[in-house]
This record gives structure tokens, C-alpha cells and sequence, in this order.
């Protein structure tokens, strides 16, 4: 996220934004929210550990497919045999019911699924959204009528049902991880085209642009060099929430039965094998439940916590530790393009009539 | 014979909703089962049965229901010619007379058989059960309005393969003749020993043309059985059945008829039902099922519940879940890779995916574990419980794929732990240990269906199963196995495409004879034979195990329907 803060200075140096000093303003009101800095901390170990699969279930010594049928009761429908669902030093969280595949390596492995499908799915929405968003604002009354009237299309589908509805189409031979992906970006980024559209319209006004546009710079030159970089604080604040709502599509589509195929585990899929485990043995749903949580937890308050220090006028009601005793300092400094007001991803298009 | 029979296909569907549930179950004690039940009192006639189900009983009309030996709940209202004997495990396979005064008395080479209905029969309105009652009630299942019997009687009935039933066709079917009101002639266009098995399906049920409403009838279907229906409510989700008081145990020894009303509830969530069986309140306490069975997770729960344990039936059903291959697929048309994957099968991972030892049996016939089947138990590729990688190895090294093979196992995305994803991967994982990686087809159920039943489409290698239309190898191995079954337009069931002299005549033989036990011994050896060719590797033979309430006596679960037989049940 810094990162395309800090691009914008190089972007152009007649850019009215000191993109430096908004970097360095980002990353002093982000420290001063303690739940933000450990949202922030817990994304990035879980990263890790899914980046880190096979090396932490080499050290466990397991992997996630293969059976164990002599570690689950068969006279009792395959229950894990032992206290704590099979816990041992060579299965650190147990084993599953019925298979006796090794939990821990399906949960590391398992992230792999559900933090790379999601994260993958947020760029394809960004990058539409974006692209739609610019082009609509841009582009004469035909163009934005156009773009304008697919996003409201693409916001009215119900994003499980088509889902569910292209999943069964497609062979079952393409790739089921990228084809997920696929699906949840390509239909669900009609809100952040609308957001970036409305802050467009906002900006595209403003004196700086006006100015570009009078010294003869093209459409596409003054949307890369003066529209992007004001456009980014409230993407970056949209995509942070979108991650955790696609990592529950994605588990949603695992949990129907859509999504990636076994043998591959994901979270998602864990959860509706665990089901009717939930009182023979526990620990089998708790285990994804858990994980699930914890991760949409620390990807929504980190994106809140992202919010409010790239914009804290507009930051969320949530107010989770975001200390807002600094706001009005904060505030006060702030850059006209910071202070629109249409910057959050629950913003509408009011933007669009201006 | 063309498909596994409704009743095993609704078990089988039944068995999948409920280990979507988990909140309950029994169990402990391996098998209580019937025994455990009945206990210190005698059952005596009164109270109300209550009958939880999942599956609606939408067909009502004897000529709709394809049923395996007459049915559960239709058994109460009709009588058929012969019927199943109503006896606990293997003794209850045998095919006894019901309306008809025996079995049925064949020519001398099965092609003619005779019956002679008992004396005093009458139905619910006391009107006498005449000979050509019997003979109209399976005329008008050849109505293609009135069709979902099993396809025997049209396959077998001399001039019955064009025959439209007796609304179009009012001369009716000269195979079936009534020379007076109380005999009946079935006149066969080949020798058919097994012909008295067929007798017990609902088919076989007299219906008075009289008060015949054609799709209508199931409304009110003229009771011949101990109870009539009084009430059927939204197509069969609520039945009440009362007792037909022109019903007569002197003439039907197999129905016990306790109680006095049975009250049949369905549409309900499997995981609804085992709930309320293992908390046997109120009227619960007074209830059965019979198509929801307990899932793996269910199971696991009541380990320990001594109650809830003795309130488990465990039954078995003539049903086989298997692999099957298509040899004209490379590399399934070289026997050695079959027998391979037929070595390197890991039975015990596969058993505990169809729900653990208490809910399925490895099996290496294909014919199920029963008598009355002619089991003869063979390993021809012992796999142990574990499989045997080294010999799988082995054999792919003679047949030139030495290092290694790659196949696609086609399976069902259903959940029905029988051709769904988790036994496919157990088979993955096995298979691995012997070098040939498996890649997985899961296609959505209907065009599973579809595809391995269409010779055109049919792939190499795909887990599949059967069911017993009755307890027979007949139409366990004939459907599968006979060469001159195989359909090339339409649904094929011999996937195996096995079109061998010496089975075909083989078939033939034993369907000439009329001694049933002579019949299985013959079938038992013909699998044994067939199996030796590796077309298919028998996985497992799924077990029953249903919860009942408290005041449930008298349960008798017979091998024939595999699940708690409510013509024997008492609620006091």
C-alpha cells in the first residue's frame, strides 16, 4: 500500500499531492492504532504460513492428502482416536475424521487457497473497477451511460448465484483455484467502479487537473499522472475490506461444493466436510472456523485501520482503536485531495450528479 | 434389472442427508440390532405407529412403484401373489406365498407358472379378490401413464414388449390367462426359475376395475392388506394408514399388523429425524423409519449412550459399491492394469470413507455377502486390508508401464458416500502408493448418471454400484454381465461391455432352474468366474444402522430389505 503512495512522486513532480509527506503521514496515524498494527501483524504471519506450507508441514513431517486409516476408530464412523481429536507430536492439531489426513498440513495448505484465491480475486476487482470507474468519468455521455449502466448490472447480480451458475458450466477440467479466482473477480467489482467513478467526477474539477488538461496533456496522461494518485487512498482503502469478503466467497463456493476439488483442502471445503463432526469431534470444525475468523477479523480491522489513516474524516464508525483523539490534528493537516468525502466503499455514487 | 431398485436408491439418497446432520444418534454395542429390541414384553395390537421419513412417498399406485419385495409401507395396503418372508437376517430372504396358495407351481422348463389364490380374500370393502383382478392391476402397469415398475414383466411376458395397458388396449395381455376366479397362468418367452420373486412386487397386487381412476388411484388405492389409507396429504408427505377390518390374519401369515393406525411423516431433514428418534418424546417414542439411516459423525457420537445403542437396528441389503472399468479404454483394456489397481485398492481407508466397519463391509465379490445371493466368497487379488503396492507394481511393470501411469477415476459429485469425492479420494491415495496417479472427474449427478450408462460416452475407469431388485444373483449379475444386455442407444448397464459365450449360456441355464437354492449356488460360481476377467473391483457392501423409539417392539430386520420391517413392529 505504500508503495503506491510512494510511486506518485515519481509519477510527476507538478503533482499538487506531496506524496511523501502523505506516506509518511499514512504511516504515523497507522502506528497510533494498536489494533490496526496487530490486524496488521496477524495478516502478515498468515502470509507466511501459507507461503511456508510445505516447509512447515515437512517439519511436521505430514502432508495434506495422504491417509491414515489406523489413527481413526472404523467401528465408530472413523472418529479421530485420542483425546483432542488425535493431537500427537506427528499430527500437531489432529487428524480428520473418517481419512485420518493430517489437519495441520490441511489447514497451512488450505490458506494457501484462501488467502491466494482472494487475494488474487481483489486485484482482478481493483483493476476493473478502476479501469470501468476512470473510463466512465472520462469518457463522454455514451461512454459513462454504458460503463455506468454495466456496473449497476454487475452490482445488482447476486454474487453466489452466479457464481454458482458459471461453476457448473465450466469443465471440469480447468484449473478449479484459477477459475474461482476468476469468478468472484469478474463479477464482484461493481462498487469499487462506482467509488473510483464518484471520485473521478470530484477530481477531475479541481484546478490541478483543469491546469494538465490546458497545457494539451492527454486523457490517458492526466488519468495516470493527476487521477491515480488521488484515486489511490480510497482504492487501497476498498481493496483492504474486499479481501476478507472474497475469502468468504471463496469458502462460501468451497462450502456448496463449487469451489476448489478434492484433494485440495481449503478452508472452505474443510468447514463442510466438518459439519456433522461439530460434537463427535470438535476440533475438526473449530480448526478452519477459527482460521476464518481470525483472518477476516485482521484483514477487516487492518483495512479500517488503513482507512482512517489515509482519510480519517472518513473513516468508518467502527472507530477500532484508531485513536481518535488525534483526529482533528490529523485532519487539520490534511490535503484537499484526502477531504472528499465519498471515499469510503460505503459511499454511492452522489459523485456521479455533481 | 435395468438400474438399482427406487428402494435402494432412495436408502442410498437417504443415507446422504443424514450425515448431514449430527446432532444425535446411537450406537455402542456393534450389533443390537434386532434382538436388543423386543425385549421382556409381548407386543400386543394397539397404538399408533409413527413413520419419519425424508423421502415423501410420492407414488402410491401399485403399478408405479418399483419396490423390492413389495415395499415397507405399500406392503401394509397391498398383498401381491407371493411376498418376502418377514424373518430376522438371513432367514429373511425367502420368498413365501401371500394371496397365492404357493410359490407358484412352474412347467416343466419355467415358462409357465401357475397360482391358485387362497380361499376367503376380500378387500377393504369386502368384496371378493378375484384371479382377474390380479391379472388387471399388472395389465394397467403397461400403461405408459401409470409407468416406474421395474421392466421384468414386459421383458419377460409373452407379446407384452409393444403392450400399452388396458386403456388403449381393452383385449388385454393373452400371456395372463384366469381360467377361473381364483386361478392364474403366466405364460414366459424363456425360462424364468425366478419368476416367483417377481411375484412379491406391487405389480402383482389385484386391483378391481371397477374402482380403477387410472393416475387418480394412488388417492385411494383398494386396500388388500391389513390397513387402508385414509388420508394421503401434499402427494404423500403425510399418510395415515388404519386398519382394514375385512383384512384376515388366517390368510396372511407374514403381516403382524399391531398397531392400529400408522401415521407415515416425510419431507423431514434426516438430521430432524434422528433427532427425534434418539429423544423418543411423545409420540416419537412410538417411532420408526424407513429410509433414513445413521451417518459416520452420528455414529461417532452415541458411542458411549447405552440407551441409545440398544435402540439401533443394523441391517444389510443386497447392494455392492464398486469400480468399474471399460476395457475398451487404454489402458483399462489390458487386464494386467486392472488386476493392479484391483491389488493396490486399500479397502480399510475406502470403508472408513463410506462411514467406518459399522456402516460398510470390504468386499472382493461382487455379489453381496448373502446366502440367498449364492455367495462364495473369492479374493482373486488378495489387497489385504491395506492394499499390496509391490504387486500392483509388478504387474504394471509386465503390462509396460513400469515407470508409472496416469488415469482419470470418474466419480458422482453427490454426497451419498458411495460414488461422491471421499471415496474417490481414498482410492487416489491408495493408487499413489503403487505409482499410478489418479486424476479426479467429478461430474454433477445427472450427468454422471448419464455418462457411464451411454457406451458411446462411457469412461475408462469410474466407481459405480447395485442393488438387488430381490435377493437373487439374477438381477444382481444378468444386468451387468449378460452380453445381450448391452443397450448401444440408451441406458447400458453391462459397463463392463462383457459379451462372453460361456456367461451368456451360463445365465440361461440357471434361470431354467426352479430350485431357487440350486439357482444361487450356480450364481455364486458364475461371479467367481466373471471376477476373474478383473472388470470391476468390489469395494464395499454398505450396513444399515437406524435408530427406533423407545416403545418400538418386535423389530425384525430381514436381509432381503435390509431395514426395519413395520408389518412386525408393536408400539405397546
Amino acid at each position: 500500500m505504500s508503495q503506491a503512495l510512494a510511486a506518485s512522486p515519481a509519477a510527476g513532480t507538478d503533482t499538487p499531492v506531496p506524496a511523501a509527506s502523505g506516506a509518511r503521514q499514512f504511516w504515523r496515524r497507522l502506528r497510533t492504532q494498536r489494533a490496526a498494527l496487530v490486524a496488521a501483524a496477524v495478516v502478515a504471519l498468515l502470509v507466511l504460513v501459507a507461503l511456508a506450507a510445505p516447509l512447515l508441514t515437512a517439519l511436521e513431517g505430514q502432508d495434506p492428502t495422504t491417509y491414515h486409516p489406523s489413527l481413526v476408530d472404523s467401528a465408530r464412523g472413523g472418529v479421530p482416536i485420542g483425546s483432542l481429536g488425535g493431537a500427537s507430536a506427528d499430527h500437531w492439531l489432529g487428524v480428520e475424521p473418517q481419512t485420518g489426513r493430517d489437519l495441520f498440513a490441511r489447514l497451512v495448505y488450505g490458506a494457501r487457497v484462501s488467502l491466494g484465491v482472494a487475494l488474487a480475486a481483489t486485484v482482478i476487482q481493483v483493476a476493473i473497477g478502476v479501469a470501468v470507474g476512470v473510463g466512465s468519468a472520462l469518457g463522454n455521455r455514451w461512454v459513462d451511460q454504458l460503463l455506468s449502466r454495466a456496473t449497476d448490472i454487475i452490482v445488482a447480480l447476486p454474487l453466489m448465484v452466479m457464481s454458482l451458475a458459471l461453476l457448473a458450466i465450466v469443465p471440469s477440467s480447468f484449473p478449479r483455484p484459477v477459475l474461482v479466482t476468476l469468478v468472484i473477480g469478474l463479477i464482484a467489482w461493481g462498487n469499487i467502479a462506482k467509488i473510483v467513478r464518484a471520485q473521478t467526477l470530484a477530481l477531475k474539477d479541481l484546478d490541478y487537473v483543469s491546469a494538465a488538461r490546458l497545457s494539451g496533456w492527454g486523457v490517458l496522461r492526466i488519468a495516470r499522472r493527476e487521477l491515480l494518485p488521488g484515486l489511490a487512498a480510497p482504492v487501497i482503502t476498498y481493496a483492504a475490506l474486499l479481501v476478507p469478503t472474497n475469502i468468504s466467497a471463496e469458502a462460501a463456493l468451497s462450502f456448496l461444493g463449487v469451489g476448489v476439488k478434492p484433494p485440495t483442502p481449503s478452508w472452505g471445503q474443510m468447514l463442510t466436510a466438518a459439519d456433522v463432526w461439530y460434537q463427535a469431534a470438535p476440533q475438526y470444525l473449530l480448526l478452519p472456523a477459527g482460521a476464518l475468523f481470525v483472518t477476516v477479523l485482521a484483514l477487516t480491522v487492518l483495512g479500517d485501520g488503513v482507512r482512517t489513516a489515509l482519510d480519517p474524516r472518513a473513516a468508518s464508525r467502527l472507530r477500532i482503536g484508531t485513536g481518535r483523539k488525534n483526529e482533528g490534528a490529523d485532519s487539520a493537516t490534511d490535503k484537499p485531495v484526502h477531504g472528499h468525502k465519498d471515499t469510503g466503499p460505503n459511499s454511492d455514487d452522489r459523485g456521479a450528479t455533481a | 434389472m435395468r438400474q438399482p431398485s427406487v428402494s435402494a436408491r432412495r436408502v442410498a439418497a437417504a443415507s446422504v442427508t443424514l450425515v448431514v446432520a449430527a446432532g444425535v444418534a446411537a450406537c455402542g454395542p456393534k450389533d443390537t440390532g434386532a434382538k436388543a429390541a423386543g425385549g421382556d414384553s409381548q407386543p400386543h395390537k394397539d397404538g399408533t405407529l409413527s413413520v419419519l421419513n425424508a423421502q415423501p412417498q410420492q407414488d402410491f399406485d401399485p403399478a408405479r412403484l418399483y419396490t423390492s419385495g413389495g415395499g415397507n409401507v405399500p406392503s401394509l395396503v397391498f398383498r401381491t401373489l407371493t411376498t418376502r418372508n418377514r424373518e430376522n437376517g438371513s432367514a429373511g430372504a425367502k420368498v413365501v406365498p401371500d394371496l397365492a396358495t404357493d410359490t407358484g407351481r412352474p412347467s416343466k422348463d419355467a415358462t409357465v407358472w401357475t397360482y391358485t389364490l387362497k380361499k376367503g380374500l376380500t378387500y377393504e370393502d369386502g368384496t371378493p379378490i378375484t384371479s382377474a383382478d390380479i391379472k388387471y392391476g399388472i395389465e394397467r402397469s403397461f400403461a405408459p401413464e401409470l409407468s416406474g415398475g421395474a421392466p421384468y414383466l414386459r421383458d419377460w411376458l409373452v407379446g407384452a414388449a409393444d403392450y400399452q395397458g388396458p386403456y388403449k388396449d381393452k383385449k388385454g395381455l393373452d400371456a395372463i390367462e384366469t381360467p377361473d376366479s381364483r386361478t392364474i397362468v403366466f405364460h414366459l418367452n424363456k425360462p424364468e426359475g425366478e419368476f416367483p420373486y417377481l411375484a412379491t412386487q406391487t405389480q402383482f397386487t389385484p386391483v378391481p376395475k371397477s374402482k380403477d381412476t387410472g393416475t387418480k388411484y394412488e388417492e385411494h388405492p383398494i386396500s388388500s392388506g391389513p390397513y387402508k389409507v385414509v388420508k394421503n396429504e401434499n402427494d404423500g408427505e403425510h399418510l395415515v394408514l388404519e386398519r382394514n377390518p375385512h383384512w384376515s390374519a388366517a390368510t396372511d401369515s407374514e403381516r403382524k399388523a399391531y398397531p392400529d393406525t400408522i401415521d407415515v411423516r416425510s419431507g423431514l431433514d434426516s438430521s430432524v429425524i434422528n433427532q427425534r428418534l434418539s429423544a423418543s418424546q411423545g409420540a416419537d417414542a412410538a417411532a420408526v423409519t424407513t429410509d433414513t439411516n445413521l451417518g459416520p459423525a452420528e455414529l461417532a457420537k452415541v458411542t458411549g449412550d447405552k440407551d441409545l445403542a440398544a435402540r439401533v437396528g443394523t441391517g444389510h441389503f443386497g447392494y455392492t459399491n464398486y469400480i468399474a472399468f471399460n476395457p475398451t479404454v487404454k489402458p483399462f483394456d489390458n487386464v494386467k492394469v486392472r488386476q493392479a489397481i484391483s491389488y493396490a485398492i486399500d479397502r480399510s481407508s475406502v470403508v472408513n470413507a463410506a462411514g467406518g466397519s459399522a456402516l460398510a463391509e470390504p468386499a472382493t465379490t461382487f455379489l453381496p455377502d448373502q446366502k440367498s445371493f449364492g455367495y462364495t466368497p473369492y479374493d482373486l487379488f488378495p489387497a489385504g486390508r491395506a492394499g499390496d503396492p509391490a504387486k500392483a507394481r509388478e504387474l504394471l511393470k509386465q503390462a509396460g508401464y513400469g515407470k508409472g501411469l496416469t488415469v482419470t477415476l470418474t466419480h458422482s459429485n453427490s454426497k451419498d458416500f458411495e460414488t461422491s469425492p471421499e471415496i474417490a479420494t481414498a482410492i487416489q491415495d491408495a493408487l499413489k502408493k503403487a505409482g499410478i496417479t489418479v486424476k479426479l472427474q467429478g461430474l454433477e449427478d445427472n450427468d454422471y448418471s448419464d455418462k457411464i450408462h451411454t457406451v458411446k460416452t462411457e469412461p475408462g475407469f469410474f466407481l459405480a454400484h447395485w442393488g438387488a431388485d430381490w435377493p437373487s444373483g439374477g438381477p444382481f449379475l444378468a444386468p451387468i454381465f449378460d452380453g445381450r444386455q448391452i443397450v448401444e442407444d440408451g441406458a447400458n448397464f453391462n459397463t463392463g461391455l462383457l459379451n462372453d459365450k460361456s456367461v451368456n449360456n451360463e445365465i440361461d441355464a440357471i434361470n431354467k432352474l426352479t430350485d431357487l437354492d440350486a439357482a444361487a449356488e450356480r450364481w455364486g460360481a458364475l461371479d467367481k468366474k466373471i471376477g476373474e476377467q478383473a472388470l470391476t473391483v468390489p469395494l464395499f457392501h454398505p450396513v444399515y444402522k437406524r435408530l427406533y423409539g423407545k416403545d418400538v417392539k418386535n423389530i425384525v430386520i430381514s436381509d432381503w430389505t435390509g431395514v426395519l420391517d413395520i408389518s412386525q413392529v408393536a408400539v405397546k
